[in-house]
């Protein structure tokens, strides 16, 4: 699903160099549900980003699903992003103004689907998180365990292999907290391969593997294979 | 269809979200465009052909016959005297021409002589002006040849502000109290800029009211309002021999325009004037060096001199202006769209390419401009009617036709674009991790 082979990332300004990743290697395998985790600082939401190409890499190589994205357009990285990976953030990245269907549907939009499977998707992924009664509501009207479940059914609507998840529990109570931690393994157990970077050890155990990030190096000795040349 | 009425959504949920700052970047905007269209209005009327189907054959006529010694005085004057007119006219070259010159009086009805006459303006002409500008008749016709006689050709609007109707060809008037009939009314009719009459700069002035016969009006004496230069002249001021005195002087105050069909005709019209100057110097005559001119009508601002300076010095500062004001509406638009960034690195995340958020951006340019557009037309409206009011003569220069609000809406869409382009380049090439992470 996932390979990346000495993949390092420096942060650069006039003054200094960050090596927030110094050459890492991973591989997350198709239906794994992985934490992520390490101090602040560490790398785990620059190595998140990285893999969601949100985030440009300096050494190394990266293959999603088989296919390097090194060289790939902005055309073909957008593409890959909206047909492969579902984000999930800490702040639920919820359009305000939109209601609840029209925050799930925006990404179907970008991938040409037509308004009658954009509908059949968004009411899936609604029924999927529990909101499917809601969906003329707005996000300021939804609590926030909520609306991480609405950020989650975006994620989802768009049948992605993969969904990164940059603590997505960070911001709600214990409760909430929970309920989502379920969904994710829901959606785990439906085939989805998920990557989650958390803070908390409880949630991490929860994750079929627990990924250490300190200092942008990796303390990963589960599941590792190197990859082989010109995979 | 569909995404583009998304993409307009989208774009009234962003000018939602900060009314205030959008309404600024507008008002400055359209501030900026409105100053523009008014002085661009101006310009393209002052500017424009009135007469493009057949301006290539217009042409007005002049010689450097002022009497004196002179040799270096190449430039003939602007307004011409009765004699020259006479002998440049009836060459056999010209498929129409006229002299003219413009005047103004009082008139009124002969059924309403109770009435308090009204000032109306006067052309003094030839047969020939109608058919050499193109000039539509509603009843009647023009003079049968260039003789003396008490008739009057006169507008549209003349008509129906004495008459109260169209049809009065036969009617008399009273015109500073001489009795004329009426021969033909013109139908609606505007030559903007007014170029047969420059002299005076008074191009953006309306076309006149009434049109009288040049014989008629010298022998009434009325003389011309624009220029009358008298050259080596000994009169007593007895109007009684102005008819004579004028017609047999350098009183300078005739334009002669002439129409030439092609190229040939041009070349043997300047040929003849070329023959009667040598004439004209073997009679002992035309002391000065020759000086034909024979300005095309698009040239003939230059050509006397009557471009309005102004005009171009005002459009020069509405351009800066408007260039102050998009520089202005893109440094608050870039302010807007900074605000906002945060969505579009949630839509690049979520998979919507720099094109697609083009495809965003072009929406927001798109209601941008309709409402600039209408905006800048209510402060062109409004810098036109302060222009109108400080310059009355270029009242007639305020009006758009569909061509130029075609143009002007498109100007509209390229500027909003400008303003917008360099705030959604920001916006689409910036970090996307940084604008998701709380």
């Amino acid at each position: 699903m996932i390979k990346i082979n000495n993949l390092s990332k420096i942060f650069r300004t006039d003054l200094i160099e960050t090596h927030a990743l110094r050459q890492i290697n991973l591989q997350v395998n198709e239906g794994e549900f992985a934490a992520l985790t390490g101090p602040s600082g560490s790398g785990k939401s620059t190595l998140l980003n990285v893999l969601g190409t949100l985030e440009s890499f300096d050494q190394g190589d990266y293959l999603l699903d088989g296919r390097s994205v090194k060289g790939l357009s902005d055309r073909e990285l957008s593409a890959l992003r909206n047909e492969k990976i579902g984000f999930i953030f800490q702040g639920f990245n919820l359009i305000k103004d939109f209601s609840l269907f029209d925050n799930i549907e925006l990404p179907l939009r970008y991938r040409g689907f037509s308004s009658a499977e954009r509908k059949r998707r968004v009411e899936h992924a609604l029924e999927t998180v529990g909101l499917a009664a809601r969906r003329d509501y707005h996000p300021s009207q939804l609590s926030g365990g909520q609306q991480q479940r609405v950020a989650i059914a975006r994620a989802i609507a768009g049948e992605p292999r993969i969904l990164l998840a940059d603590e997505p529990t960070g911001n709600l109570d214990s409760l909430m907290a929970r309920q989502v931690m379920e969904l994710l393994e829901k959606i785990n157990q439906q085939g989805c391969t998920i990557l989650m970077v958390t803070h908390d050890p409880d949630q991490a155990r929860r994750a079929n593997r627990h990924i250490q990030i300190v200092d942008g190096q990796l303390n990963d000795s589960s599941m590792y294979e190197p990859l082989a040349a010109g995979a | 269809m569909e995404a583009l009425i998304h993409n307009l959504k989208l774009s009234w949920h962003s000018i939602k979200r900060a009314p205030l700052p959008y309404a600024l970047t507008l008002l400055i905007l359209s501030l900026g465009l409105g100053t523009f269209f008014s002085n661009a209005t101006l310009y393209y009327w002052m500017n424009r052909d009135p007469i493009p189907e057949k301006s290539q054959t217009l042409f007005m006529a002049r010689m450097n016959s002022t009497p004196g010694d002179c040799t270096d005085c190449f430039e003939p004057p602007r307004v011409i005297s009765y004699m020259d007119v006479q002998k440049m006219s009836g060459s056999g070259i010209t498929s129409a021409e006229a002299a003219m010159y413009s005047s103004n009086a009082y008139a009124k009805t002969v059924e309403n002589q109770q009435a308090t006459p009204s000032q109306v303006e006067l052309r003094v002409t030839q047969r020939d002006f109608f058919k050499l500008f193109n000039v539509p008749f509603l009843q009647g016709e023009t003079w049968p040849d260039n003789k003396a006689r008490m008739e009057v050709v006169i507008s549209k609007n003349t008509a129906i502000k004495f008459f109260g109707r169209t049809e009065v060809v036969g009617q008399d008037m009273l015109i500073d109290d001489q009795l004329y009939k009426v021969i033909g009314v013109l139908d609606d009719w505007s030559m903007l800029p007014r170029l047969y009459d420059v002299n005076g700069r008074r191009s953006a002035e309306p076309v006149e009211d009434i049109y009288i016969p040049l014989e008629t009006a010298y022998d009434l004496a009325i003389q011309s309002n624009t220029q009358n230069s008298f050259f080596d002249v000994d009169w007593d001021g007895d109007m009684a021999t102005y008819p004579q005195m004028a017609r047999t002087n350098f009183v300078n105050q005739l334009q002669f325009w002439v129409q030439l069909d092609s190229p040939e005709k041009v070349q043997q019209y300047q040929q003849y004037l070329k023959n009667l100057v040598q004439d004209e110097k073997a009679a002992g005559r035309h002391t000065r060096p020759e000086g034909n001119k024979l300005d095309n009508i698009l040239n003939v601002q230059k050509a006397l001199r009557a471009t309005n300076d102004q005009l171009d010095a005002f459009a020069l500062v509405a351009s800066l202006f408007l260039l102050v004001c998009v520089v202005n509406a893109s440094h608050l638009s870039l302010n807007r769209y900074m605000a906002n960034q945060y969505e579009f690195s949630l839509r690049r995340a979520l998979g919507a390419s720099r094109w697609q958020l083009q495809s965003q951006i072009m929406a927001d340019v798109l209601v941008s401009s309709a409402l600039a557009f209408a905006a800048a037309l209510l402060f062109a409206q409004l810098g036109l009617w302060t222009i109108n009011s400080l310059l009355p003569g270029t009242r007639a220069l305020a009006s758009w036709d569909w061509q130029m609000l075609s143009v002007m809406a498109l100007f509209v869409m390229l500027i909003s674009y400008l303003v917008t382009l360099y705030p959604a380049l920001k916006t689409s090439f910036s970090p996307l991790n940084q604008q998701l992470k709380q």
